[in-house]
């Protein structure tokens, strides 16, 4: 009886744990592609600008009941990384996740909050792979504003913070131009008042 | 007096905007119309404005060249040649019979099945003003300046006047009609053969004042010379703001706050020409102590004009400028900009003057060298003035920022650089078409490479969702869809991604009332106890044999979304028909009904076995 008790124990916590991970796949874009179908979005949800995240993949061939995981994809197949507008990407590398056959990650920091988008390219076996998935509604989260979260002092993200020593540093190298004029006028004026006074 | 004068302009903005059309912009009809009708801010002068209705490729004209006045407030309408379905694109230019100024547009609309055509480049919405347009506003205020400022100042500051002094004055006064008589002349002529009757009326009448100050100047006394002048220089003050922004707004108290502006304004500037034209060149005549009491009565005169003038023009400002940023990103903005700082030197001029020359001659100090410095502060204060007149008259002609766009919610955000405006064209729940205006300073932004709005209710948990938008017009952005569905307040988050930078994200808050949703709209709030529907059909006029969508949001005693329910209705009408509807998001439903027959219809919506409730909505032929 005891051991019945155990094994439906045990049941139920398989059971738990399948629900919460159906759960948190539910914040990522499921995506036909060819035979296979790719499940993408952050590997951390909710995703955080400044903490280290990274992309989220998983391949099952589609072609088989129950879909099969397919291992190896780490070989063969690239992701890029763009925020925004930006035309220059970030390439993490993907790895195979351990233990976890089907699933990749690609680590990286978003560094601010937003929409990202993750592009794969090459192949899944024979598969040509060109695929772009990007974060919003109905399909993965966007990286959220840390500040949302954080209790009691709100810490600037490191992105705003460049932003800002940027403008410090340009707002320095104007005081510098103004402070050189400054002097050149400061020793140029008694020179030619003194050459003026001279004349006169 | 004021009221009078303002019938006829109704409640408008500065410039004739488009408000709203027949077809609507982007709208798919079922069947061609036989007219297109367009409503604009302000009454548009029909001899001077158009329409025009072009095939999909912009070539065709497929009106037949008849616009004229509608029957609708500030409306124009054109007739159309029988055509069959496809894209057909609508150019307009609207001459506003309020100011005489310019604008124009473009949008199109499909017939069928047939993609919607790209609207045209019509170039720029408000052109900016022709330098004779310029140049006649600009010697219209000097001439107005001349006028009220020289005879106040001669009849209040002035004393003990000698005959030349006088013989002065009057050349002066006759430049004043001179300046009228031109300035209106300039106007006139710019505005050509189709200016506006009542734009015209005002125009001549301001010339005219020139004309009769011309015709008496020599023959009047001079204190009647003076009298005349001040109330032909207050005659053509009241014609100028009559046909300016203030006027276009339809409000008594904009009215009054311009013509007290302009009055203040000449009080000081054309005093100031007075005391250089009239006063300076005899300076030496004068007792010094003389001199320095007529530069403290004019200085005291001056300082209260000024400050009336700061007053009035900030209230102007704040009614016509939406951001802080307008002040350096729009032409409007920069040319107030410009005023400011010009009224900022001749302030420095006329304080150096009250303070520091008028003392020294009031305690003959330096006599000669104190005349001397007036005489340059006047001379700086007259340029200033003169900058300050040309700026003038670029402001009375620029577009303001805050415009009469005819949508129901009409917001600018600045975020990023940028210049965000989010036009809604309903606040009622349902099917709504939201525009957003993305400029950078004063270029529309035509290469983002995405632009997307996403929707949150903020009082109830509805889920997010997000409509794409396209470019319809350079930097503006278009996207049409059902997602503020539910009444409550919304908060929408644009996002506009430019080419090598971060995304630019801002959020706006709409309301989406109940208070709207009155008779005539299509959102109805039905009761099915234990639950409260709110259904709307897209289109909101459904046409027959057209594609209808049923929507309903269904919300318990609460008021939140109910999730995972089996919604159906039953159809009734010319027929009848049951839809089976699908839950598209938290709470929100919708059903697709192929075709109706035109008639009234209701449908009876049943969530599952626990509620029903009924909604009716009429299809048109």
């Amino acid at each position: 009886m005891t051991r019945i008790f155990a094994a439906l124990a045990a049941l139920t916590v398989i059971v738990s744990s399948q629900l919460v991970t159906t759960q948190t796949a539910s914040a990522h874009e499921r995506r036909t592609v060819g035979p296979y179908q790719f499940v993408v979005g952050f590997l951390n949800e909710p995703a955080f600008a400044g903490s280290l995240n990274g992309v989220d993949l998983t391949v099952t061939d589609t072609r088989t009941s129950p879909p099969k995981n397919v291992e190896g994809v780490e070989k063969t197949l690239t992701v890029e990384v763009f925020a925004g507008g930006l035309s220059t990407s970030f390439k993490p590398p993907l790895t195979a996740r351990f233990g976890q056959p089907g699933k990749y990650a690609a680590y990286f920091e978003p560094t601010r909050p937003g929409s990202y988008r993750f592009t794969f390219k090459g192949k899944v076996e024979s598969q040509d792979v060109s695929e772009t998935f990007e974060s919003g509604p109905g399909r993965f989260n966007d990286a959220e504003d840390p500040a949302l979260v954080q209790y009691p002092a709100k810490v600037p993200e490191a992105a705003a913070l460049a932003d800002k020593l940027d403008a410090i540093d340009r707002d320095l190298g104007s005081l510098r131009a103004i402070a050189l004029a400054a002097l050149a006028l400061a020793i140029v004026l008694p020179l030619g008042l003194g050459v003026m006074r001279r004349r006169a | 007096m004021v009221a009078g004068a303002l019938v006829g302009t109704g409640a408008a903005a500065a410039h004739a905007n488009y408000v709203k059309s027949n077809p609507a912009a982007d709208a798919r009809l079922v069947r061609a119309p036989s007219e297109v009708r367009i409503s604009f801010s302000e009454p548009p002068e029909p001899r001077s404005s158009e329409i025009q209705v072009l095939d999909a490729t912009g070539k065709a004209r497929i009106d037949k060249g008849d616009t004229s006045a509608s029957e609708e407030p500030n409306g124009l309408r054109v007739s159309l040649k029988a055509v069959g379905d496809g894209g057909y694109v609508v150019a307009w230019a609207a001459t506003s019979s309020v100011d005489g100024h310019q604008t124009r547009g473009s949008f199109a609309f499909a017939v069928g099945s047939a993609d919607l055509p790209n609207v045209l480049d019509v170039g720029d919405p408000a052109p900016p003003p022709r330098p004779l347009e310029d140049a006649g506003r600009t010697l219209s205020f000097a001439g107005i300046a001349l006028l009220i400022g020289g005879s106040v100042f001669g009849l209040f500051v002035r004393r003990a006047p000698t005959r030349a002094q006088d013989s002065r004055e009057q050349v002066l006064l006759a430049t004043g009609g001179v300046f009228l008589v031109l300035g209106s002349l300039a106007l006139l002529l710019n505005l050509g053969g189709g200016s506006p009757p009542r734009l015209t009326a005002f125009l001549t009448a301001r010339g005219l004042a020139g004309v009769a100050i011309l015709a008496v100047a020599a023959a009047l006394s001079e204190a009647r010379l003076r009298q005349a002048a001040l109330v032909a220089g207050l005659v053509a003050a009241f014609t100028a703001t009559l046909v300016s922004h203030a006027a276009a707004s339809g409000e008594v108290v904009q009215v009054a706050i311009d013509l007290v502006h302009a009055i203040a304004a000449s009080t000081w500037s054309g005093g100031v020409a007075a005391l250089l034209m009239v006063v300076l060149p005899f300076g030496r005549s004068f007792d010094s102590r003389d001199l320095g009491g007529l530069v403290g009565r004019f200085s005291a005169l001056a300082v209260g004009a000024i400050a009336v003038l700061a007053l009035t023009g900030v209230v102007q400002a704040l009614e016509r400028l939406v951001l802080l940023e307008d002040l350096w990103e729009t032409p409007y903005g920069i040319a107030i900009f410009a005023k400011v700082l010009l009224l900022g030197a001749a302030l420095v001029l006329a304080a150096f003057n009250l303070l520091r020359w008028g003392p020294h001659l009031r305690r003959a100090v330096e006599p000669e060298a104190a005349m001397r410095g007036l005489r340059r502060g006047a001379r700086g204060e007259v340029v200033a003035i003169v900058g300050i007149f040309l700026a003038t008259g670029l402001l009375t002609a620029f577009v303001p920022p805050a415009q009469t766009s005819g949508a129901a919610y009409d917001q600018t955000r600045h975020a990023g650089g940028l210049r965000l405006e989010l036009l809604a064209a309903s606040t009622t729940p349902g099917q709504n078409r939201f525009v957003l205006r993305v400029h950078d300073r004063l270029v529309p932004v035509t290469d983002a490479q995405k632009v997307a709005f996403r929707f949150t209710l903020i009082e109830h948990d509805m889920g997010e969702n997000e409509l794409v938008a396209q470019q319809r017009a350079p930097g503006e952005y278009v996207a049409t869809g059902n997602v503020t569905s539910m009444f409550g307040t919304w908060r929408i988050q644009t996002i506009v991604r430019v080419p090598e930078r971060p995304d630019i994200t801002t959020t706006f808050t709409v309301p989406i009332g109940a208070a709207a949703a009155g008779p005539g709209a299509v959102a109805r709030v039905v009761s099915a106890p234990p639950y409260t529907l709110v259904v709307y059909v897209d289109p909101p006029q459904p046409v027959a044999g057209a594609p209808v969508t049923l929507n309903v949001v269904l919300v318990d005693a609460k008021g939140d979304p109910v999730p995972n329910k089996t919604l159906t209705a039953a159809l009734t009408g010319p027929s009848s028909q049951m839809v089976t509807l699908r839950e598209i998001s938290v709470g929100r439903y919708d059903g697709a009904i192929a075709a109706l027959e035109a008639g009234k219809w209701t449908a009876a919506i049943s969530v599952g076995s626990e509620a029903k409730g009924d909604y009716a909505f009429d299809v048109a032929r």
